[in-house]
């Protein structure tokens, strides 16, 4: 299997596994958010339109859950695959230094936007939502992100 | 590495079209963002009916499966008590058909109430809905009311033909037609978000100034505007929540459910607005919800008495001390 192909085999990996775990669970926040992470990780694969449309397909997925803010996530994701396919021209790297940067604040900026967008009689404060629990879920991404990459063995292939 | 090093694979014109292109997906989230609410929930049902259908049915199987696992033991225990009983049913039930027809008690007897399983989404911004198993081909339809052995859990909202989705009475648009329990005085029930969502609280609104509202007094539905049966347990007063002028006064409630707990309901199926006071007024029912009660204010004062604290007003003082 191509390198290329693998990738897209774990990220197909992450939406059932985010899925099954949130919806098919139940489990709620304490499931890291592996539908950003995918999103996250396909917009390094993709061009700007591309990961825009990715991320507004999985916007709507999350959407069709959350009837009180339809649409707030469709915005965020295809705001965040832009922004994920766009550090492609920015940011040349693999450091871990950067992947740990790149999914925490990947995440913590889906927060945001999403916040945002979903509509105060659903959004907590400012601060505990995004700067508290955004940043919590923002080192939780990161830290999933981290140990998917090493589990699957890009982490390895790209320091070869 | 799946973060691939800068591929120059486009060009100048490549880049532009590709931002165009994601120019043009923003919009479209912005529209689904704009659409209207009942549009919005065609295309979120459509979802769950598809896409999303496998993993809402194994959160329906895994709430099955655990509901079952707790009830095998009540059940085999209502098992042998209804053995024993089956030798007299038949006797029985012969007398109360005959009765019934006699008393043309069938039509008084609706709503009927279907069982469902509650199937939380799981998302931080749809804490307040869940689904239930129950839709449309189940005779479900929207304003159902959602009640369990306690009194109303929440509202239907939309109904599907298997499964509904239903508000708890901490959604912000939740809204009840309410009465004290001996029908004195009348208002609306809403909720009072709280900081955090075990803190969100219940609010009976537009009662007369001058009624004679005390601690502990049961509010229920009050049937108007016939989307909620007459007679479903609310809460319980609490204290004055505050006071309008000289007209008006609100009060905290106690709600006699809290959302959180709640994994089988049942669902009002039928005519709505129908009263269903006599559920929650016969012996066995109110009885129950006496003795938890009791238990609850029995071991307060023996808490107290543990830590060694003085004794606190009784709590039947609080509403009307506070309005005066």
């Amino acid at each position: 299997m191509t390198s290329t192909w693998r990738v897209w085999v774990v990220i197909a990996g992450l939406i059932l596994l985010h899925l099954l775990l949130h919806v098919g669970f139940g489990v709620g926040r304490a499931a890291p958010d592996l539908l950003a992470l995918a999103v996250l990780t396909a917009a390094r694969e993709m061009r700007v339109g591309t990961a825009a449309g990715f991320g507004l397909a999985m916007g709507l997925l999350e959407d069709a859950l959350s009837a009180l803010s339809f649409g707030a996530s469709a915005i965020t994701m295809s705001l965040i695959g832009a922004g994920g396919a766009e550090t492609r021209d920015l940011f040349v790297g693999d450091s871990l230094l950067f992947l740990v940067s790149y999914f925490f604040l990947g995440k913590w900026l889906r927060d945001m936007v999403h916040w945002f967008f979903v509509g105060e009689s659903v959004r907590l404060p400012f601060v505990d939502q995004v700067v508290v629990q955004g940043s919590l879920d923002g080192a939780y991404t990161a830290a999933v992100g981290v140990l998917v990459l090493v589990a699957t063995g890009f982490w390895r292939d790209a320091h070869r | 590495m799946p973060l691939p090093a800068f591929a120059p694979d486009q060009g100048a014109d490549g880049g532009r079209r590709q931002r165009f292109i994601a120019g043009v997906v923003f919009a479209f989230a912005l529209l689904v963002y704009y659409l209207p609410d009942a549009t919005q929930q065609r295309a979120a049902s459509a979802l769950r009916g598809s896409v999303l259908r496998p993993f809402i049915a194994t959160q329906e199987a895994l709430v099955e499966a655990r509901l079952s696992a707790r009830q095998v033991e009540e059940l085999q225990r209502q098992l042998d008590t209804l053995t024993a009983r089956l030798a007299t049913h038949g006797a029985l039930e012969d007398e109360n058909r005959t009765l019934r027809d006699l008393l043309e008690l069938g039509d008084r007897l609706r709503p009927a109430f279907r069982p469902a399983s509650v199937l939380r989404p799981g998302n931080t911004d749809s804490e307040r809905l869940f689904l239930v198993s129950v839709g449309s081909e189940d005779g479900v339809s929207v304003g159902s009311p959602v009640i369990d052995q306690n009194g109303l859990v929440g509202v239907v909202r939309e109904v599907r033909a298997h499964t509904s989705v239903a508000m708890d009475w901490t959604h912000p648009d939740f809204r009840a037609s309410a009465m004290l329990a001996n029908g004195t005085s009348y208002g609306i029930v809403e909720a009072q978000e709280g900081a955090f969502r075990e803190d969100d609280r219940m609010i009976l609104r537009g009662t007369a100034f001058n009624a004679e509202i005390e601690a502990g007094m049961p509010v229920l539905t009050s049937g108007f505007g016939r989307v909620l049966p007459r007679g479903i347990p609310i809460g319980r007063v609490e204290s004055v929540h505050q006071t309008e002028g000289e007209w008006l006064t609100s009060y905290w409630l106690v709600p006699m459910v809290h959302p959180a707990s709640v994994t089988h309901v049942l669902v009002g199926v039928g005519e709505p607005g129908q009263a269903v006071i006599d559920v929650w007024s016969s012996p066995g029912v109110t009885g129950e919800l006496l003795r938890r009660e009791q238990r609850v204010r029995d071991s307060v004062p023996a808490l107290r008495d543990s830590a060694g604290l003085s004794a606190e007003p009784q709590p039947s003082d609080t509403a009307s001390e506070g309005r005066r």
